[in-house]
């Protein structure tokens, strides 16, 4: 029996404390160190925050670079069959060019009707201010089963903070949640952590929670309300992040909401910075 | 010969190379696309196979430095990842302690009680030390898949070994 314990003990101090050939550091030592990171990271914001930040920013490029082949290769597929079909693609949009010249110039006359009518009803007109929009580009998009998120190009030094909305073609995708200087953490809109007041194009009132599938769900709905497909999603703005009436997405067949932008298909997106106007207003 | 010792060392380091672009590139075993919850942590399959069985070519550092890589990509607090590859290495070096030969059932066996170590202080410690909220349906799919996979993982690592490292076993 005494030899056995002996065993187990031996057994167990080897696998912790061993060392030598290939292995300089013991577990043991390491798993200090790592405990040491850890609770300075969660803790120590003050002290760890600007050295995560730089350490973010270089991991995150490196992280595109070594993507790049993975990336490079189903778009090399992707790009072939559609060189093919350029020209017949390059005849429909000019044609859609023309069609889209058309309705600028009625969609100019309609915003300066709308302009007109706003200062008439004295709201805010500052929500619908796009002047403040930043491009940037998804320099990492790590499909985790936990978390849902993607980083962008743009941080601190190009005036993102925490908590701005990030949209694409005018759709909602989810709002920032890390700063570095040279980059940002989007959270976005179907992560399990994701929380955003909505409203329904019927007028109701909710909550759209991430389930961490590709769907988001509408929690707080009110009561006796009846879900029915193709109903829309905007963002209701009474968090004071996201301008009201951004649309979200639509129900679908199962309760569940399709989001009218695909999160795992990002490679674009624009940063609203309206939002650091608003904090100094 | 000098060829052939450099293209040892670049074998050697095949299954180091894995892990460290696993950790810090876009590539993911996240198969959501094709089955909804068939997701799969490879790392710890790779850890746990290489320091079996070889750990001189899987040292310490390099695991714990591909753990911290993991973090930043993943947005996890540093560390969290190292230390639960901490857990699989420590787990596996205790089985390789204690053992003359493995087979592959007594290594899917040992396995998933290192996975089950190493993830439950990886969920306990984010559970308790950040905001961050998870599906618990999600980490036992995780855990499933994983462990489903480890035989067929073991069997193309193996056939690695034996072409171009060499095998050891006792």
């Amino acid at each position: 029996m005494s030899v056995s314990r002996d065993d187990f003990s031996i057994a167990f101090r080897s696998a912790l404390l061993q060392r030598g050939g290939a292995q300089k550091f013991s577990v043991l030592s390491l798993i200090f160190l790592a405990l040491i990171i850890f609770f300075l990271d969660v803790y120590g914001v003050k002290l760890t925050k600007p050295v995560r930040g730089i350490l973010n920013d270089i991991v995150y490029r490196v992280t595109y670079l070594a993507s790049t082949p993975s990336r490079a290769l189903p778009k090399a597929g992707t790009g072939i069959s559609s060189f093919m079909d350029v020209r017949e693609e390059n005849k429909k949009l000019r044609a859609q060019i023309e069609k889209y010249k058309l309705l600028e110039l009625n969609v100019e006359f309609l915003n300066d009707e709308n302009k007109n009518l706003q200062k008439i009803l004295e709201t805010e007109y500052f929500n619908k201010n796009l002047t403040n929009i930043l491009l940037a580009k998804v320099l990492v998009d790590k499909n985790s089963p936990f978390l849902k998120s993607i980083i962008i190009n743009k941080g601190t030094k190009n005036g993102v903070l925490k908590g701005m909305p990030i949209t694409k073609d005018n759709y909602l995708v989810g709002r920032v949640v890390e700063t570095n200087y040279l980059s940002a953490r989007v959270l976005l809109l179907n992560d399990l952590n994701s929380r955003i007041p909505v409203t329904l194009n019927e007028g109701a009132q909710a909550i759209l929670s991430g389930s961490g599938t590709k769907n988001p769900v509408l929690e707080y709905l009110p009561e006796d309300f009846e879900l029915a497909e193709g109903i829309n999603i905007f963002a209701s703005g009474k968090d004071g992040i996201f301008n009201s009436g951004t649309p979200i997405g639509k129900i679908n067949k199962n309760g569940s909401v399709d989001l009218f932008i695909d999160p795992n298909q990002l490679s674009f997106v624009t940063v609203n910075l309206n939002i650091r106007k608003r904090e100094n207003l | 010969m000098a060829k052939v010792s450099i293209l040892n060392k670049v074998y050697n380091a095949g299954p180091l190379i894995l892990l460290y672009y696993l950790c810090i590139s876009e590539v993911d075993t996240n198969l959501e696309k094709i089955f909804e919850i068939f997701t799969l942590n490879f790392q710890i399959i790779i850890i746990y196979f290489w320091v079996i069985k070889r750990p001189e070519i899987m040292a310490n550092g390099h695991i714990f430095l591909a753990g911290l890589f993991n973090d930043v990509v993943m947005g996890f607090p540093l560390g969290i990842s190292s230390l639960s590859y901490l857990i699989i290495i420590f787990v596996g070096n205790y089985v390789r302690n204690k053992s003359v030969n493995t087979t592959i059932a007594s290594d899917w066996f040992t396995f998933f009680i290192a996975m089950v170590f190493s993830n439950l202080l990886f969920f306990s410690l984010l559970n308790n030390f950040s905001d961050l909220s998870f599906s618990y349906s999600k980490i036992g799919y995780n855990m499933f898949f994983t462990l489903f996979m480890f035989p067929i993982f073991w069997f193309l690592f193996n056939i690695y070994q034996m072409t171009f490292i060499g095998n050891r076993d006792v």
